[in-house]
């Protein structure tokens, strides 16, 4: 058509009546597959979305701030509030941060005991995940297989704690209790059992045509565009980018164990969905070298006064959470609570990436794409 | 009109569509109940086992819940349409039985045949076909009529979806029809004496099952209600005895669904080579009590195989959906009505 007839088509009246125009769509907070209050409001284009809006806040409950009026032990429990279902990283990454401000030594025992309960809880995270996001995408019988090995993660927090789900693991300074009896054995039996059922859950899922042509090709992103926007862990590594803070920036004796990083290659929901699975193979593999290579010591420090009080000064210290970079950064003014605390939450910043990722794509992708950035919206809005 | 003619044009019609309406409900609760059970055990978890035992009261108690609610009609909606959307959802669903020879005729005294389907139409199929065809505007009334955003998606995908598919679906059946010479289902159970249509038409049997799985909605094709997506899809404003009638209806067709293909494709009543005739002779009664006990068994399997489905695959995106159906579905069902028509014309004359 020339542009004349195009002028003439769009300035005639019939043009006028038949004008199409997209459909807001609000895509949650109530919506069984935002996985909490997250809100999305979609611009369609018949089933095409043209543009997203994230909509944040209604899960907001002031963490860093209510941080500033407790003291330093005080305000570790809340911060299991953030990303609950992956709560022990939360904890070790505020107890890692109060302990660079004050620099005290963590004894190597506490330490691998840390890496045992935190392996642990990536792997009942990335179960979750894996049950939800395969229930998103309608293979519900996934999401029960997952809950039956997540439970028996719990129970050993349980056993080990005396908590499920937010659990409070970490004093500031090392770990409170050493194994009870009998529990390195029940540790043991999960994870001699847990391959089998990962090959299950991929019979199910990663041989299955359904499962790959709902998720390979879906929400790409590439690379530098993942490392621009920020994102980080598996979401991050999906793309291809090796960056890992269990092997960038070592903390709490991860220099000590051998793994693998697993790396995606085409940035797709597929690949999301891989990475996190080949993680919970590697974290079975720390978890094995960590309670093989146990060492003997103390549990906390012997001088370690009671109430903590750090000396004036900044810290960051970041862990490599279930979502990606969980950093922490405390600004202490010498007094015994917080002067500023900040959280960088991966689940937020990998937010970024969904609008790259679902313009362009159909709605139902959309929810795979949501799924595959695994967020939790207390670690979102915090 | 005499009393007698009155019973035969009116009265046992009557008589059967009430005991039919009271077995096919029946059913179709218990067939929510069995699904959630069995899924329950695919899924490791337990299912309904607390209302009665076994959780056997379950589906009452359920129907008690939904009949207690209050009916709540959005304001956006438009109440009529609203309202008659999902009486359209269910007549045909139930309406659809009408046809179906649950078991051989029974034979009583001097050549009196009490055969056990409601009407044994001669164009059984196509009254089959073409009542099922209008479940559609139960959806697309709801999803129009809600007004929300929701339903709307959800009615949109649901009737090129179902036009879709619908297209194979003949098809297929078409080729069943080709080999039993005749519309009527009852024929076409009688040509299945020797060998189910499954094994000789195993193409048209596959692209029935997988097209009456999108027909009735179900996962993988449950796009129409995919729940992630579209919250509850076309009934999503829906409460109460009104979502209770969208819940029935779609068990109801995936009821429907068992047994037409087990009449269609797996021999209905009949056992191969079993010798009828000798057992008609002796046991009238037997045979037809044997009959609705295989038609049952059959249907059953058939469902089981249904509740597997879905708990074993994930959800289609709606272009995938859409291309099986036209790109995948549709050649095949129409290579294989080409090869029947053939081998009837050249080889079975």
């Amino acid at each position: 058509m020339t542009p004349e007839l195009m002028d003439a088509a769009g300035t005639s009246p019939l043009r006028k009546t038949l004008e199409t125009t997209t459909m807001e769509l609000n895509f949650g907070p109530q919506h069984p597959a935002t996985h909490g209050v997250y809100r999305a409001i979609l611009q369609l284009d018949g089933e095409r979305v043209v543009a997203i809006e994230s909509v944040l806040g209604y899960l907001h409950r002031g963490i860093e701030k209510w941080v500033e009026y407790r003291t330093y032990t005080k305000a570790t429990p809340i911060f299991d509030r953030l990303d609950y279902v992956g709560a022990i990283l939360n904890c070790h990454g505020y107890v890692g941060a109060v302990e660079k401000l004050m620099k005290i030594q963590v004894s190597k025992r506490a330490q691998y005991i840390r890496v045992v309960l935190d392996e642990l809880q990536r792997i009942a995270n990335h179960l979750l995940w894996l049950g939800t996001h395969a229930l998103d995408l309608g293979a519900m019988t996934v999401l029960f297989y997952g809950l039956r090995e997540r439970e028996v993660i719990m129970d050993l927090f349980e056993a080990m704690v005396g908590q499920r789900l937010l659990q409070n693991a970490y004093p500031i300074g090392g770990v409170r209790l050493d194994f009870p009896r009998g529990w390195e054995r029940a540790c043991r039996n999960f994870m001699a059992e847990l391959p089998n059922r990962l090959d299950e859950y991929e019979t199910l899922l990663s041989s299955n045509r359904m499962w790959l042509q709902r998720t390979k090709g879906i929400g790409i992103i590439g690379g530098a565009e993942a490392v621009a926007l920020g994102l980080s862990g598996p979401t991050l590594r999906g793309s291809g980018v090796y960056f890992d803070v269990r092997k960038c920036i070592p903390y709490g004796s991860y220099e000590d164990f051998d793994f693998e990083v697993p790396l995606g290659e085409n940035g797709d929901v597929y690949d999301r969905y891989i990475v996190r699975v080949r993680e919970m193979r590697q974290s079975l593999r720390i978890l094995q070298q960590a309670l093989d290579g146990m060492p003997e010591g103390p549990l906390m420090p012997e001088k370690l006064s009671k109430i903590i009080r750090p000396p004036a000064g900044e810290a960051y210290f970041s862990v490599e959470g279930a979502k990606g970079q969980l950093g922490y950064y405390l600004v202490s003014d010498g007094t015994d609570k917080p002067w500023k605390c900040h959280v960088r939450s991966p689940s937020f910043i990998n937010l970024q990436g969904l609008e790259k990722m679902v313009v362009g794509g159909l709605v139902a992708d959309v929810v795979a794409n949501i799924g595959s950035l695994d967020i939790v919206l207390g670690e979102v809005d915090r | 009109m005499t009393f007698e003619s009155l019973m035969t044009y009116v009265g046992w019609p009557l008589i059967k569509i009430v005991i039919l309406l009271g077995v096919v409900a029946f059913c179709v609760a218990y067939t929510v109940y069995i699904e959630r059970r069995l899924l329950g055990f695919f899924q490791s978890r337990v299912g309904p086992n607390r209302v009665g035992p076994f959780g056997l009261i379950q589906p009452i108690a359920d129907g008690l819940k939904l009949i207690l609610k209050e009916d709540i009609i959005p304001a956006s909606a438009q109440p009529f349409l609203f309202r008659v959307a999902p009486i359209f959802a269910i007549v045909p669903a139930f309406v659809g039985f009408a046809i179906i020879s649950f078991a051989p005729p029974l034979v009583t005294g001097a050549g009196v045949v009490h055969p056990f389907v409601v009407k044994d139409v001669n164009l059984g199929m196509l009254f089959l076909l073409s009542i099922t065809s209008l479940g559609v505007f139960g959806i697309v009334l709801a999803g129009w009529s809600s007004g929300s955003k929701y339903p709307l998606f959800g009615s949109l995908r649901s009737a090129s979806q179902m036009l879709s598919y619908e297209i194979p679906l003949t098809l297929s059946v078409l080729s069943v029809i080709l080999m039993a010479g005749s519309f009527r289902l009852s024929d076409i159970v009688d040509a299945q004496s020797k060998l189910p249509f499954a094994i000789p038409l195993i193409l048209a049997f596959g692209v029935y099952v997988i097209s009456a799985v999108a027909e009735t909605n179900r996962i993988p094709f449950d796009l129409p209600e995919g729940e992630s997506e579209l919250v509850g899809g076309f009934h999503t404003e829906y409460s109460g005895m009104r979502f209770a009638f969208y819940f029935l209806a779609e068990y109801a067709n995936v009821v429907l669904v068992c047994c037409v293909a087990t009449s269609l494709f797996l021999g209905g009543y009949k056992i191969p080579f079993l010798p009828y005739e000798t057992l008609l002779a002796a046991h009238p009664v037997l045979v037809s009590a044997l009959g609705l006990a295989v038609f049952g068994v059959k249907a059953v399997l058939f469902l089981y195989f249904y509740i597997w489905i879905r708990a074993t695959f994930p959800r289609y995106r709606y272009d995938q959906l859409l291309r099986i159906g036209w790109m995948v579905l549709l050649p095949i069902a129409l290579l294989n009505l080409f090869l029947v028509a053939g081998i009837k014309l050249w080889l079975l004359r």
